[in-house]
């Protein structure tokens, strides 16, 4: 196979999932076993409300309008990456345009909204979007026009040594990986351990893994083990007081002498 | 990109110390993404990311609290991490071998890997709803496409003939060099010798009402530091009993000049 023809398979099955998943988060907008994506509903109607527009038809109809766009851009995709696979390049390459042409148009659209709504992250987020999609077009129509490289791999001594040392290592990151899996699954349901920091006020260090559970049941064992005590005060560690990514979260328990 | 005796000119260097760059790039982008893989968790000399907590937590998040989903998708991840350092580092071997167009196969074999790999990342990305990560992974993923072009398109740009310097710059950009690189380094070790103590120093508590006392900590204050603060609170003050803590959102702050600020609520020990 061409190698230019490999880059843009790639490339358009990029494409077609980025459009597919964004056009199903639109259709399942909430959370649900297997899908969680995001909110976009209620995003819409508090980006609307912070205008003024309280009135959710204006969010509601903002949120259609974009959504008919996304399909228009993921049908683009798909029949792009059908008409390669069938071998149409010509007919690839215009559906491709077509697919660029509509997500171009809705990142511009989203641009303007971030302006409008003052949101600078997202602004961010759209604009690297928009010229990865420009960049993407580019790369596929012009990737190989100097030259037509065929990728051939023949099974030599380089090659097998690369294989070798690839499913080594993968065997070893395997077992890394599930021995690891096994020693710390625990912490998403263990109680941690809390340490008296100063008189009355016990720290808790708490795991990657730990969440409301651990959090719950590190407060019934800290209750169980200290019967004396009335735990009268929780207090989050603020992210200043972490070491960087190493701590996950802090907790301090204030507690006072029962009478 | 053909079969050329690479070196041969100063050019040729010019160029192939770009190529050499993206394939170092690669190489030990990916090796410590592994190393990562094999170590997990923190520890003395590497903190990486604790990836098995991510993951599970992500698959919890779609209902799949089993572990044996984030173990699957880990050494799948890990597979495809593994085999385009591989690639990349056997492209890097064989250009060093002049030989550059098995070098241009291998390097290829770890583009298609990587974004490979960054496609399956940025689709967990939206069913999971992170798309902080999505961002991430799509501009990691428009990187590799670009390293590419970058790779294989290098001799049609037009780059300098040589590397070297005329006597004259050469003596003021290193005088200019030394004498910037000393002002620096002696600013950053009289900060360091002034300003560690913060990391764990104890900070006094202001009155602000009748039962309300705020503390301003620098921005080295750690755990320590905030533990030291409260046990001198609570020994200087033995009448009064912590009762709440308010932490100073973001919006309250002086843009980046404020770090943490808390309020201290009390009423007093019956």
């Amino acid at each position: 196979m061409k190698e230019k023809k490999i880059i843009q398979y790639l490339i358009l099955i990029y494409w077609t999932f980025f459009g597919a998943l964004t056009v199903i988060d639109k259709i399942v907008p909430d959370v649900y076993p297997y899908w969680v994506g995001v909110d976009f509903y209620t995003l819409f109607i508090k980006l609307f409300a912070s205008l003024g527009i309280s009135d959710p038809l204006f969010a509601t109809i903002a949120l259609a309008g974009i959504t008919f766009i996304e399909v228009l851009a993921f049908v683009c995709y798909l029949f792009s990456l059908f008409n390669l696979f069938k071998g149409k390049d010509k007919t690839s390459e215009q559906w491709f345009y077509r697919g660029v042409s509509f997500s171009v148009l809705l990142f511009s659209i989203f641009s303007i909204g971030d302006q409008v709504f003052g949101d600078r992250f997202n602004l961010l987020e759209h604009g690297i979007f928009w010229i990865i999609l420009v960049v993407s077009w580019v790369v596929y129509k012009y990737n190989s026009l100097i030259e037509e490289r065929v990728i051939k791999f023949s099974f030599s001594n380089d090659i097998k040594i690369g294989i070798l040392v690839g499913a080594f290592l993968t065997v070893i990151a395997s077992y890394s990986i599930l021995d690891f899996s096994q020693s710390t699954f625990t912490n998403k349901t263990q109680a941690v351990q809390g340490q008296e920091v100063v008189a009355g006020v016990y720290k808790f260090d708490f795991p990657f893994l730990g969440d409301k559970f651990v959090m719950e049941n590190t407060l019934k064992a800290f209750e169980e083990e200290h019967p004396d005590l009335k735990v009268n005060y929780i207090y989050t560690g603020p992210g200043e007081l972490n070491s960087k990514k190493k701590t996950h979260m802090l907790l301090y328990v204030f507690t006072e002498q029962k009478k | 990109m053909g079969n050329k005796n690479l070196g041969s000119n100063g050019r040729i260097i010019g160029k192939d110390l770009i190529r050499y760059f993206i394939l170092i790039y690669w190489i030990v982008f990916w090796l410590f993404n592994v190393v990562d893989k094999i170590i997990g968790g923190a520890h003395f000399l590497f903190v990486g990311k604790d990836r098995f907590a991510q993951i599970e937590r992500f698959f919890d998040s779609l209902g799949l609290g089993n572990p044996i989903f984030a173990n699957v998708a880990l050494i799948i991840t890990a597979g495809l991490e593994i085999f385009a350092f591989v690639c990349f580092s056997g492209a890097l071997y064989h250009f060093l071998k002049k030989n550059s167009d098995t070098a241009r196969s291998w390097f290829f074999m770890g583009i298609v890997l990587t974004l490979t790999t960054f496609t399956f990342f940025s689709i967990g990305d939206q069913i999971f709803g992170d798309h902080s990560e999505l961002l991430e992974h799509g501009l990691f993923w428009f990187i590799t496409l670009l390293s590419w072009i970058i790779f294989i398109r290098i001799d049609k740009i037009q780059i300098f003939n040589t590397f070297s310097i005329g006597k004259k710059q050469l003596f003021a950009s290193t005088v200019f060099t030394i004498v910037i690189a000393s002002i620096s380094t002696f600013a950053i070790f009289s900060h360091n010798h002034t300003s560690f103590i913060e990391r764990i120093q104890v900070v006094d508590a202001v009155k602000i009402t009748d039962n309300k006392y705020k503390i301003t900590f620098p921005f080295l204050a750690g755990s320590k530091a905030f533990e030291n603060s409260i046990a001198k609170f609570k020994a200087d003050n033995p009448a009064l009993n912590i009762n709440y803590i308010y932490t100073t959102p973001t919006p309250l702050k002086l843009a980046e000049s404020d770090g943490l600020i808390i309020y201290i609520q009390t009423d007093s020990i019956r």
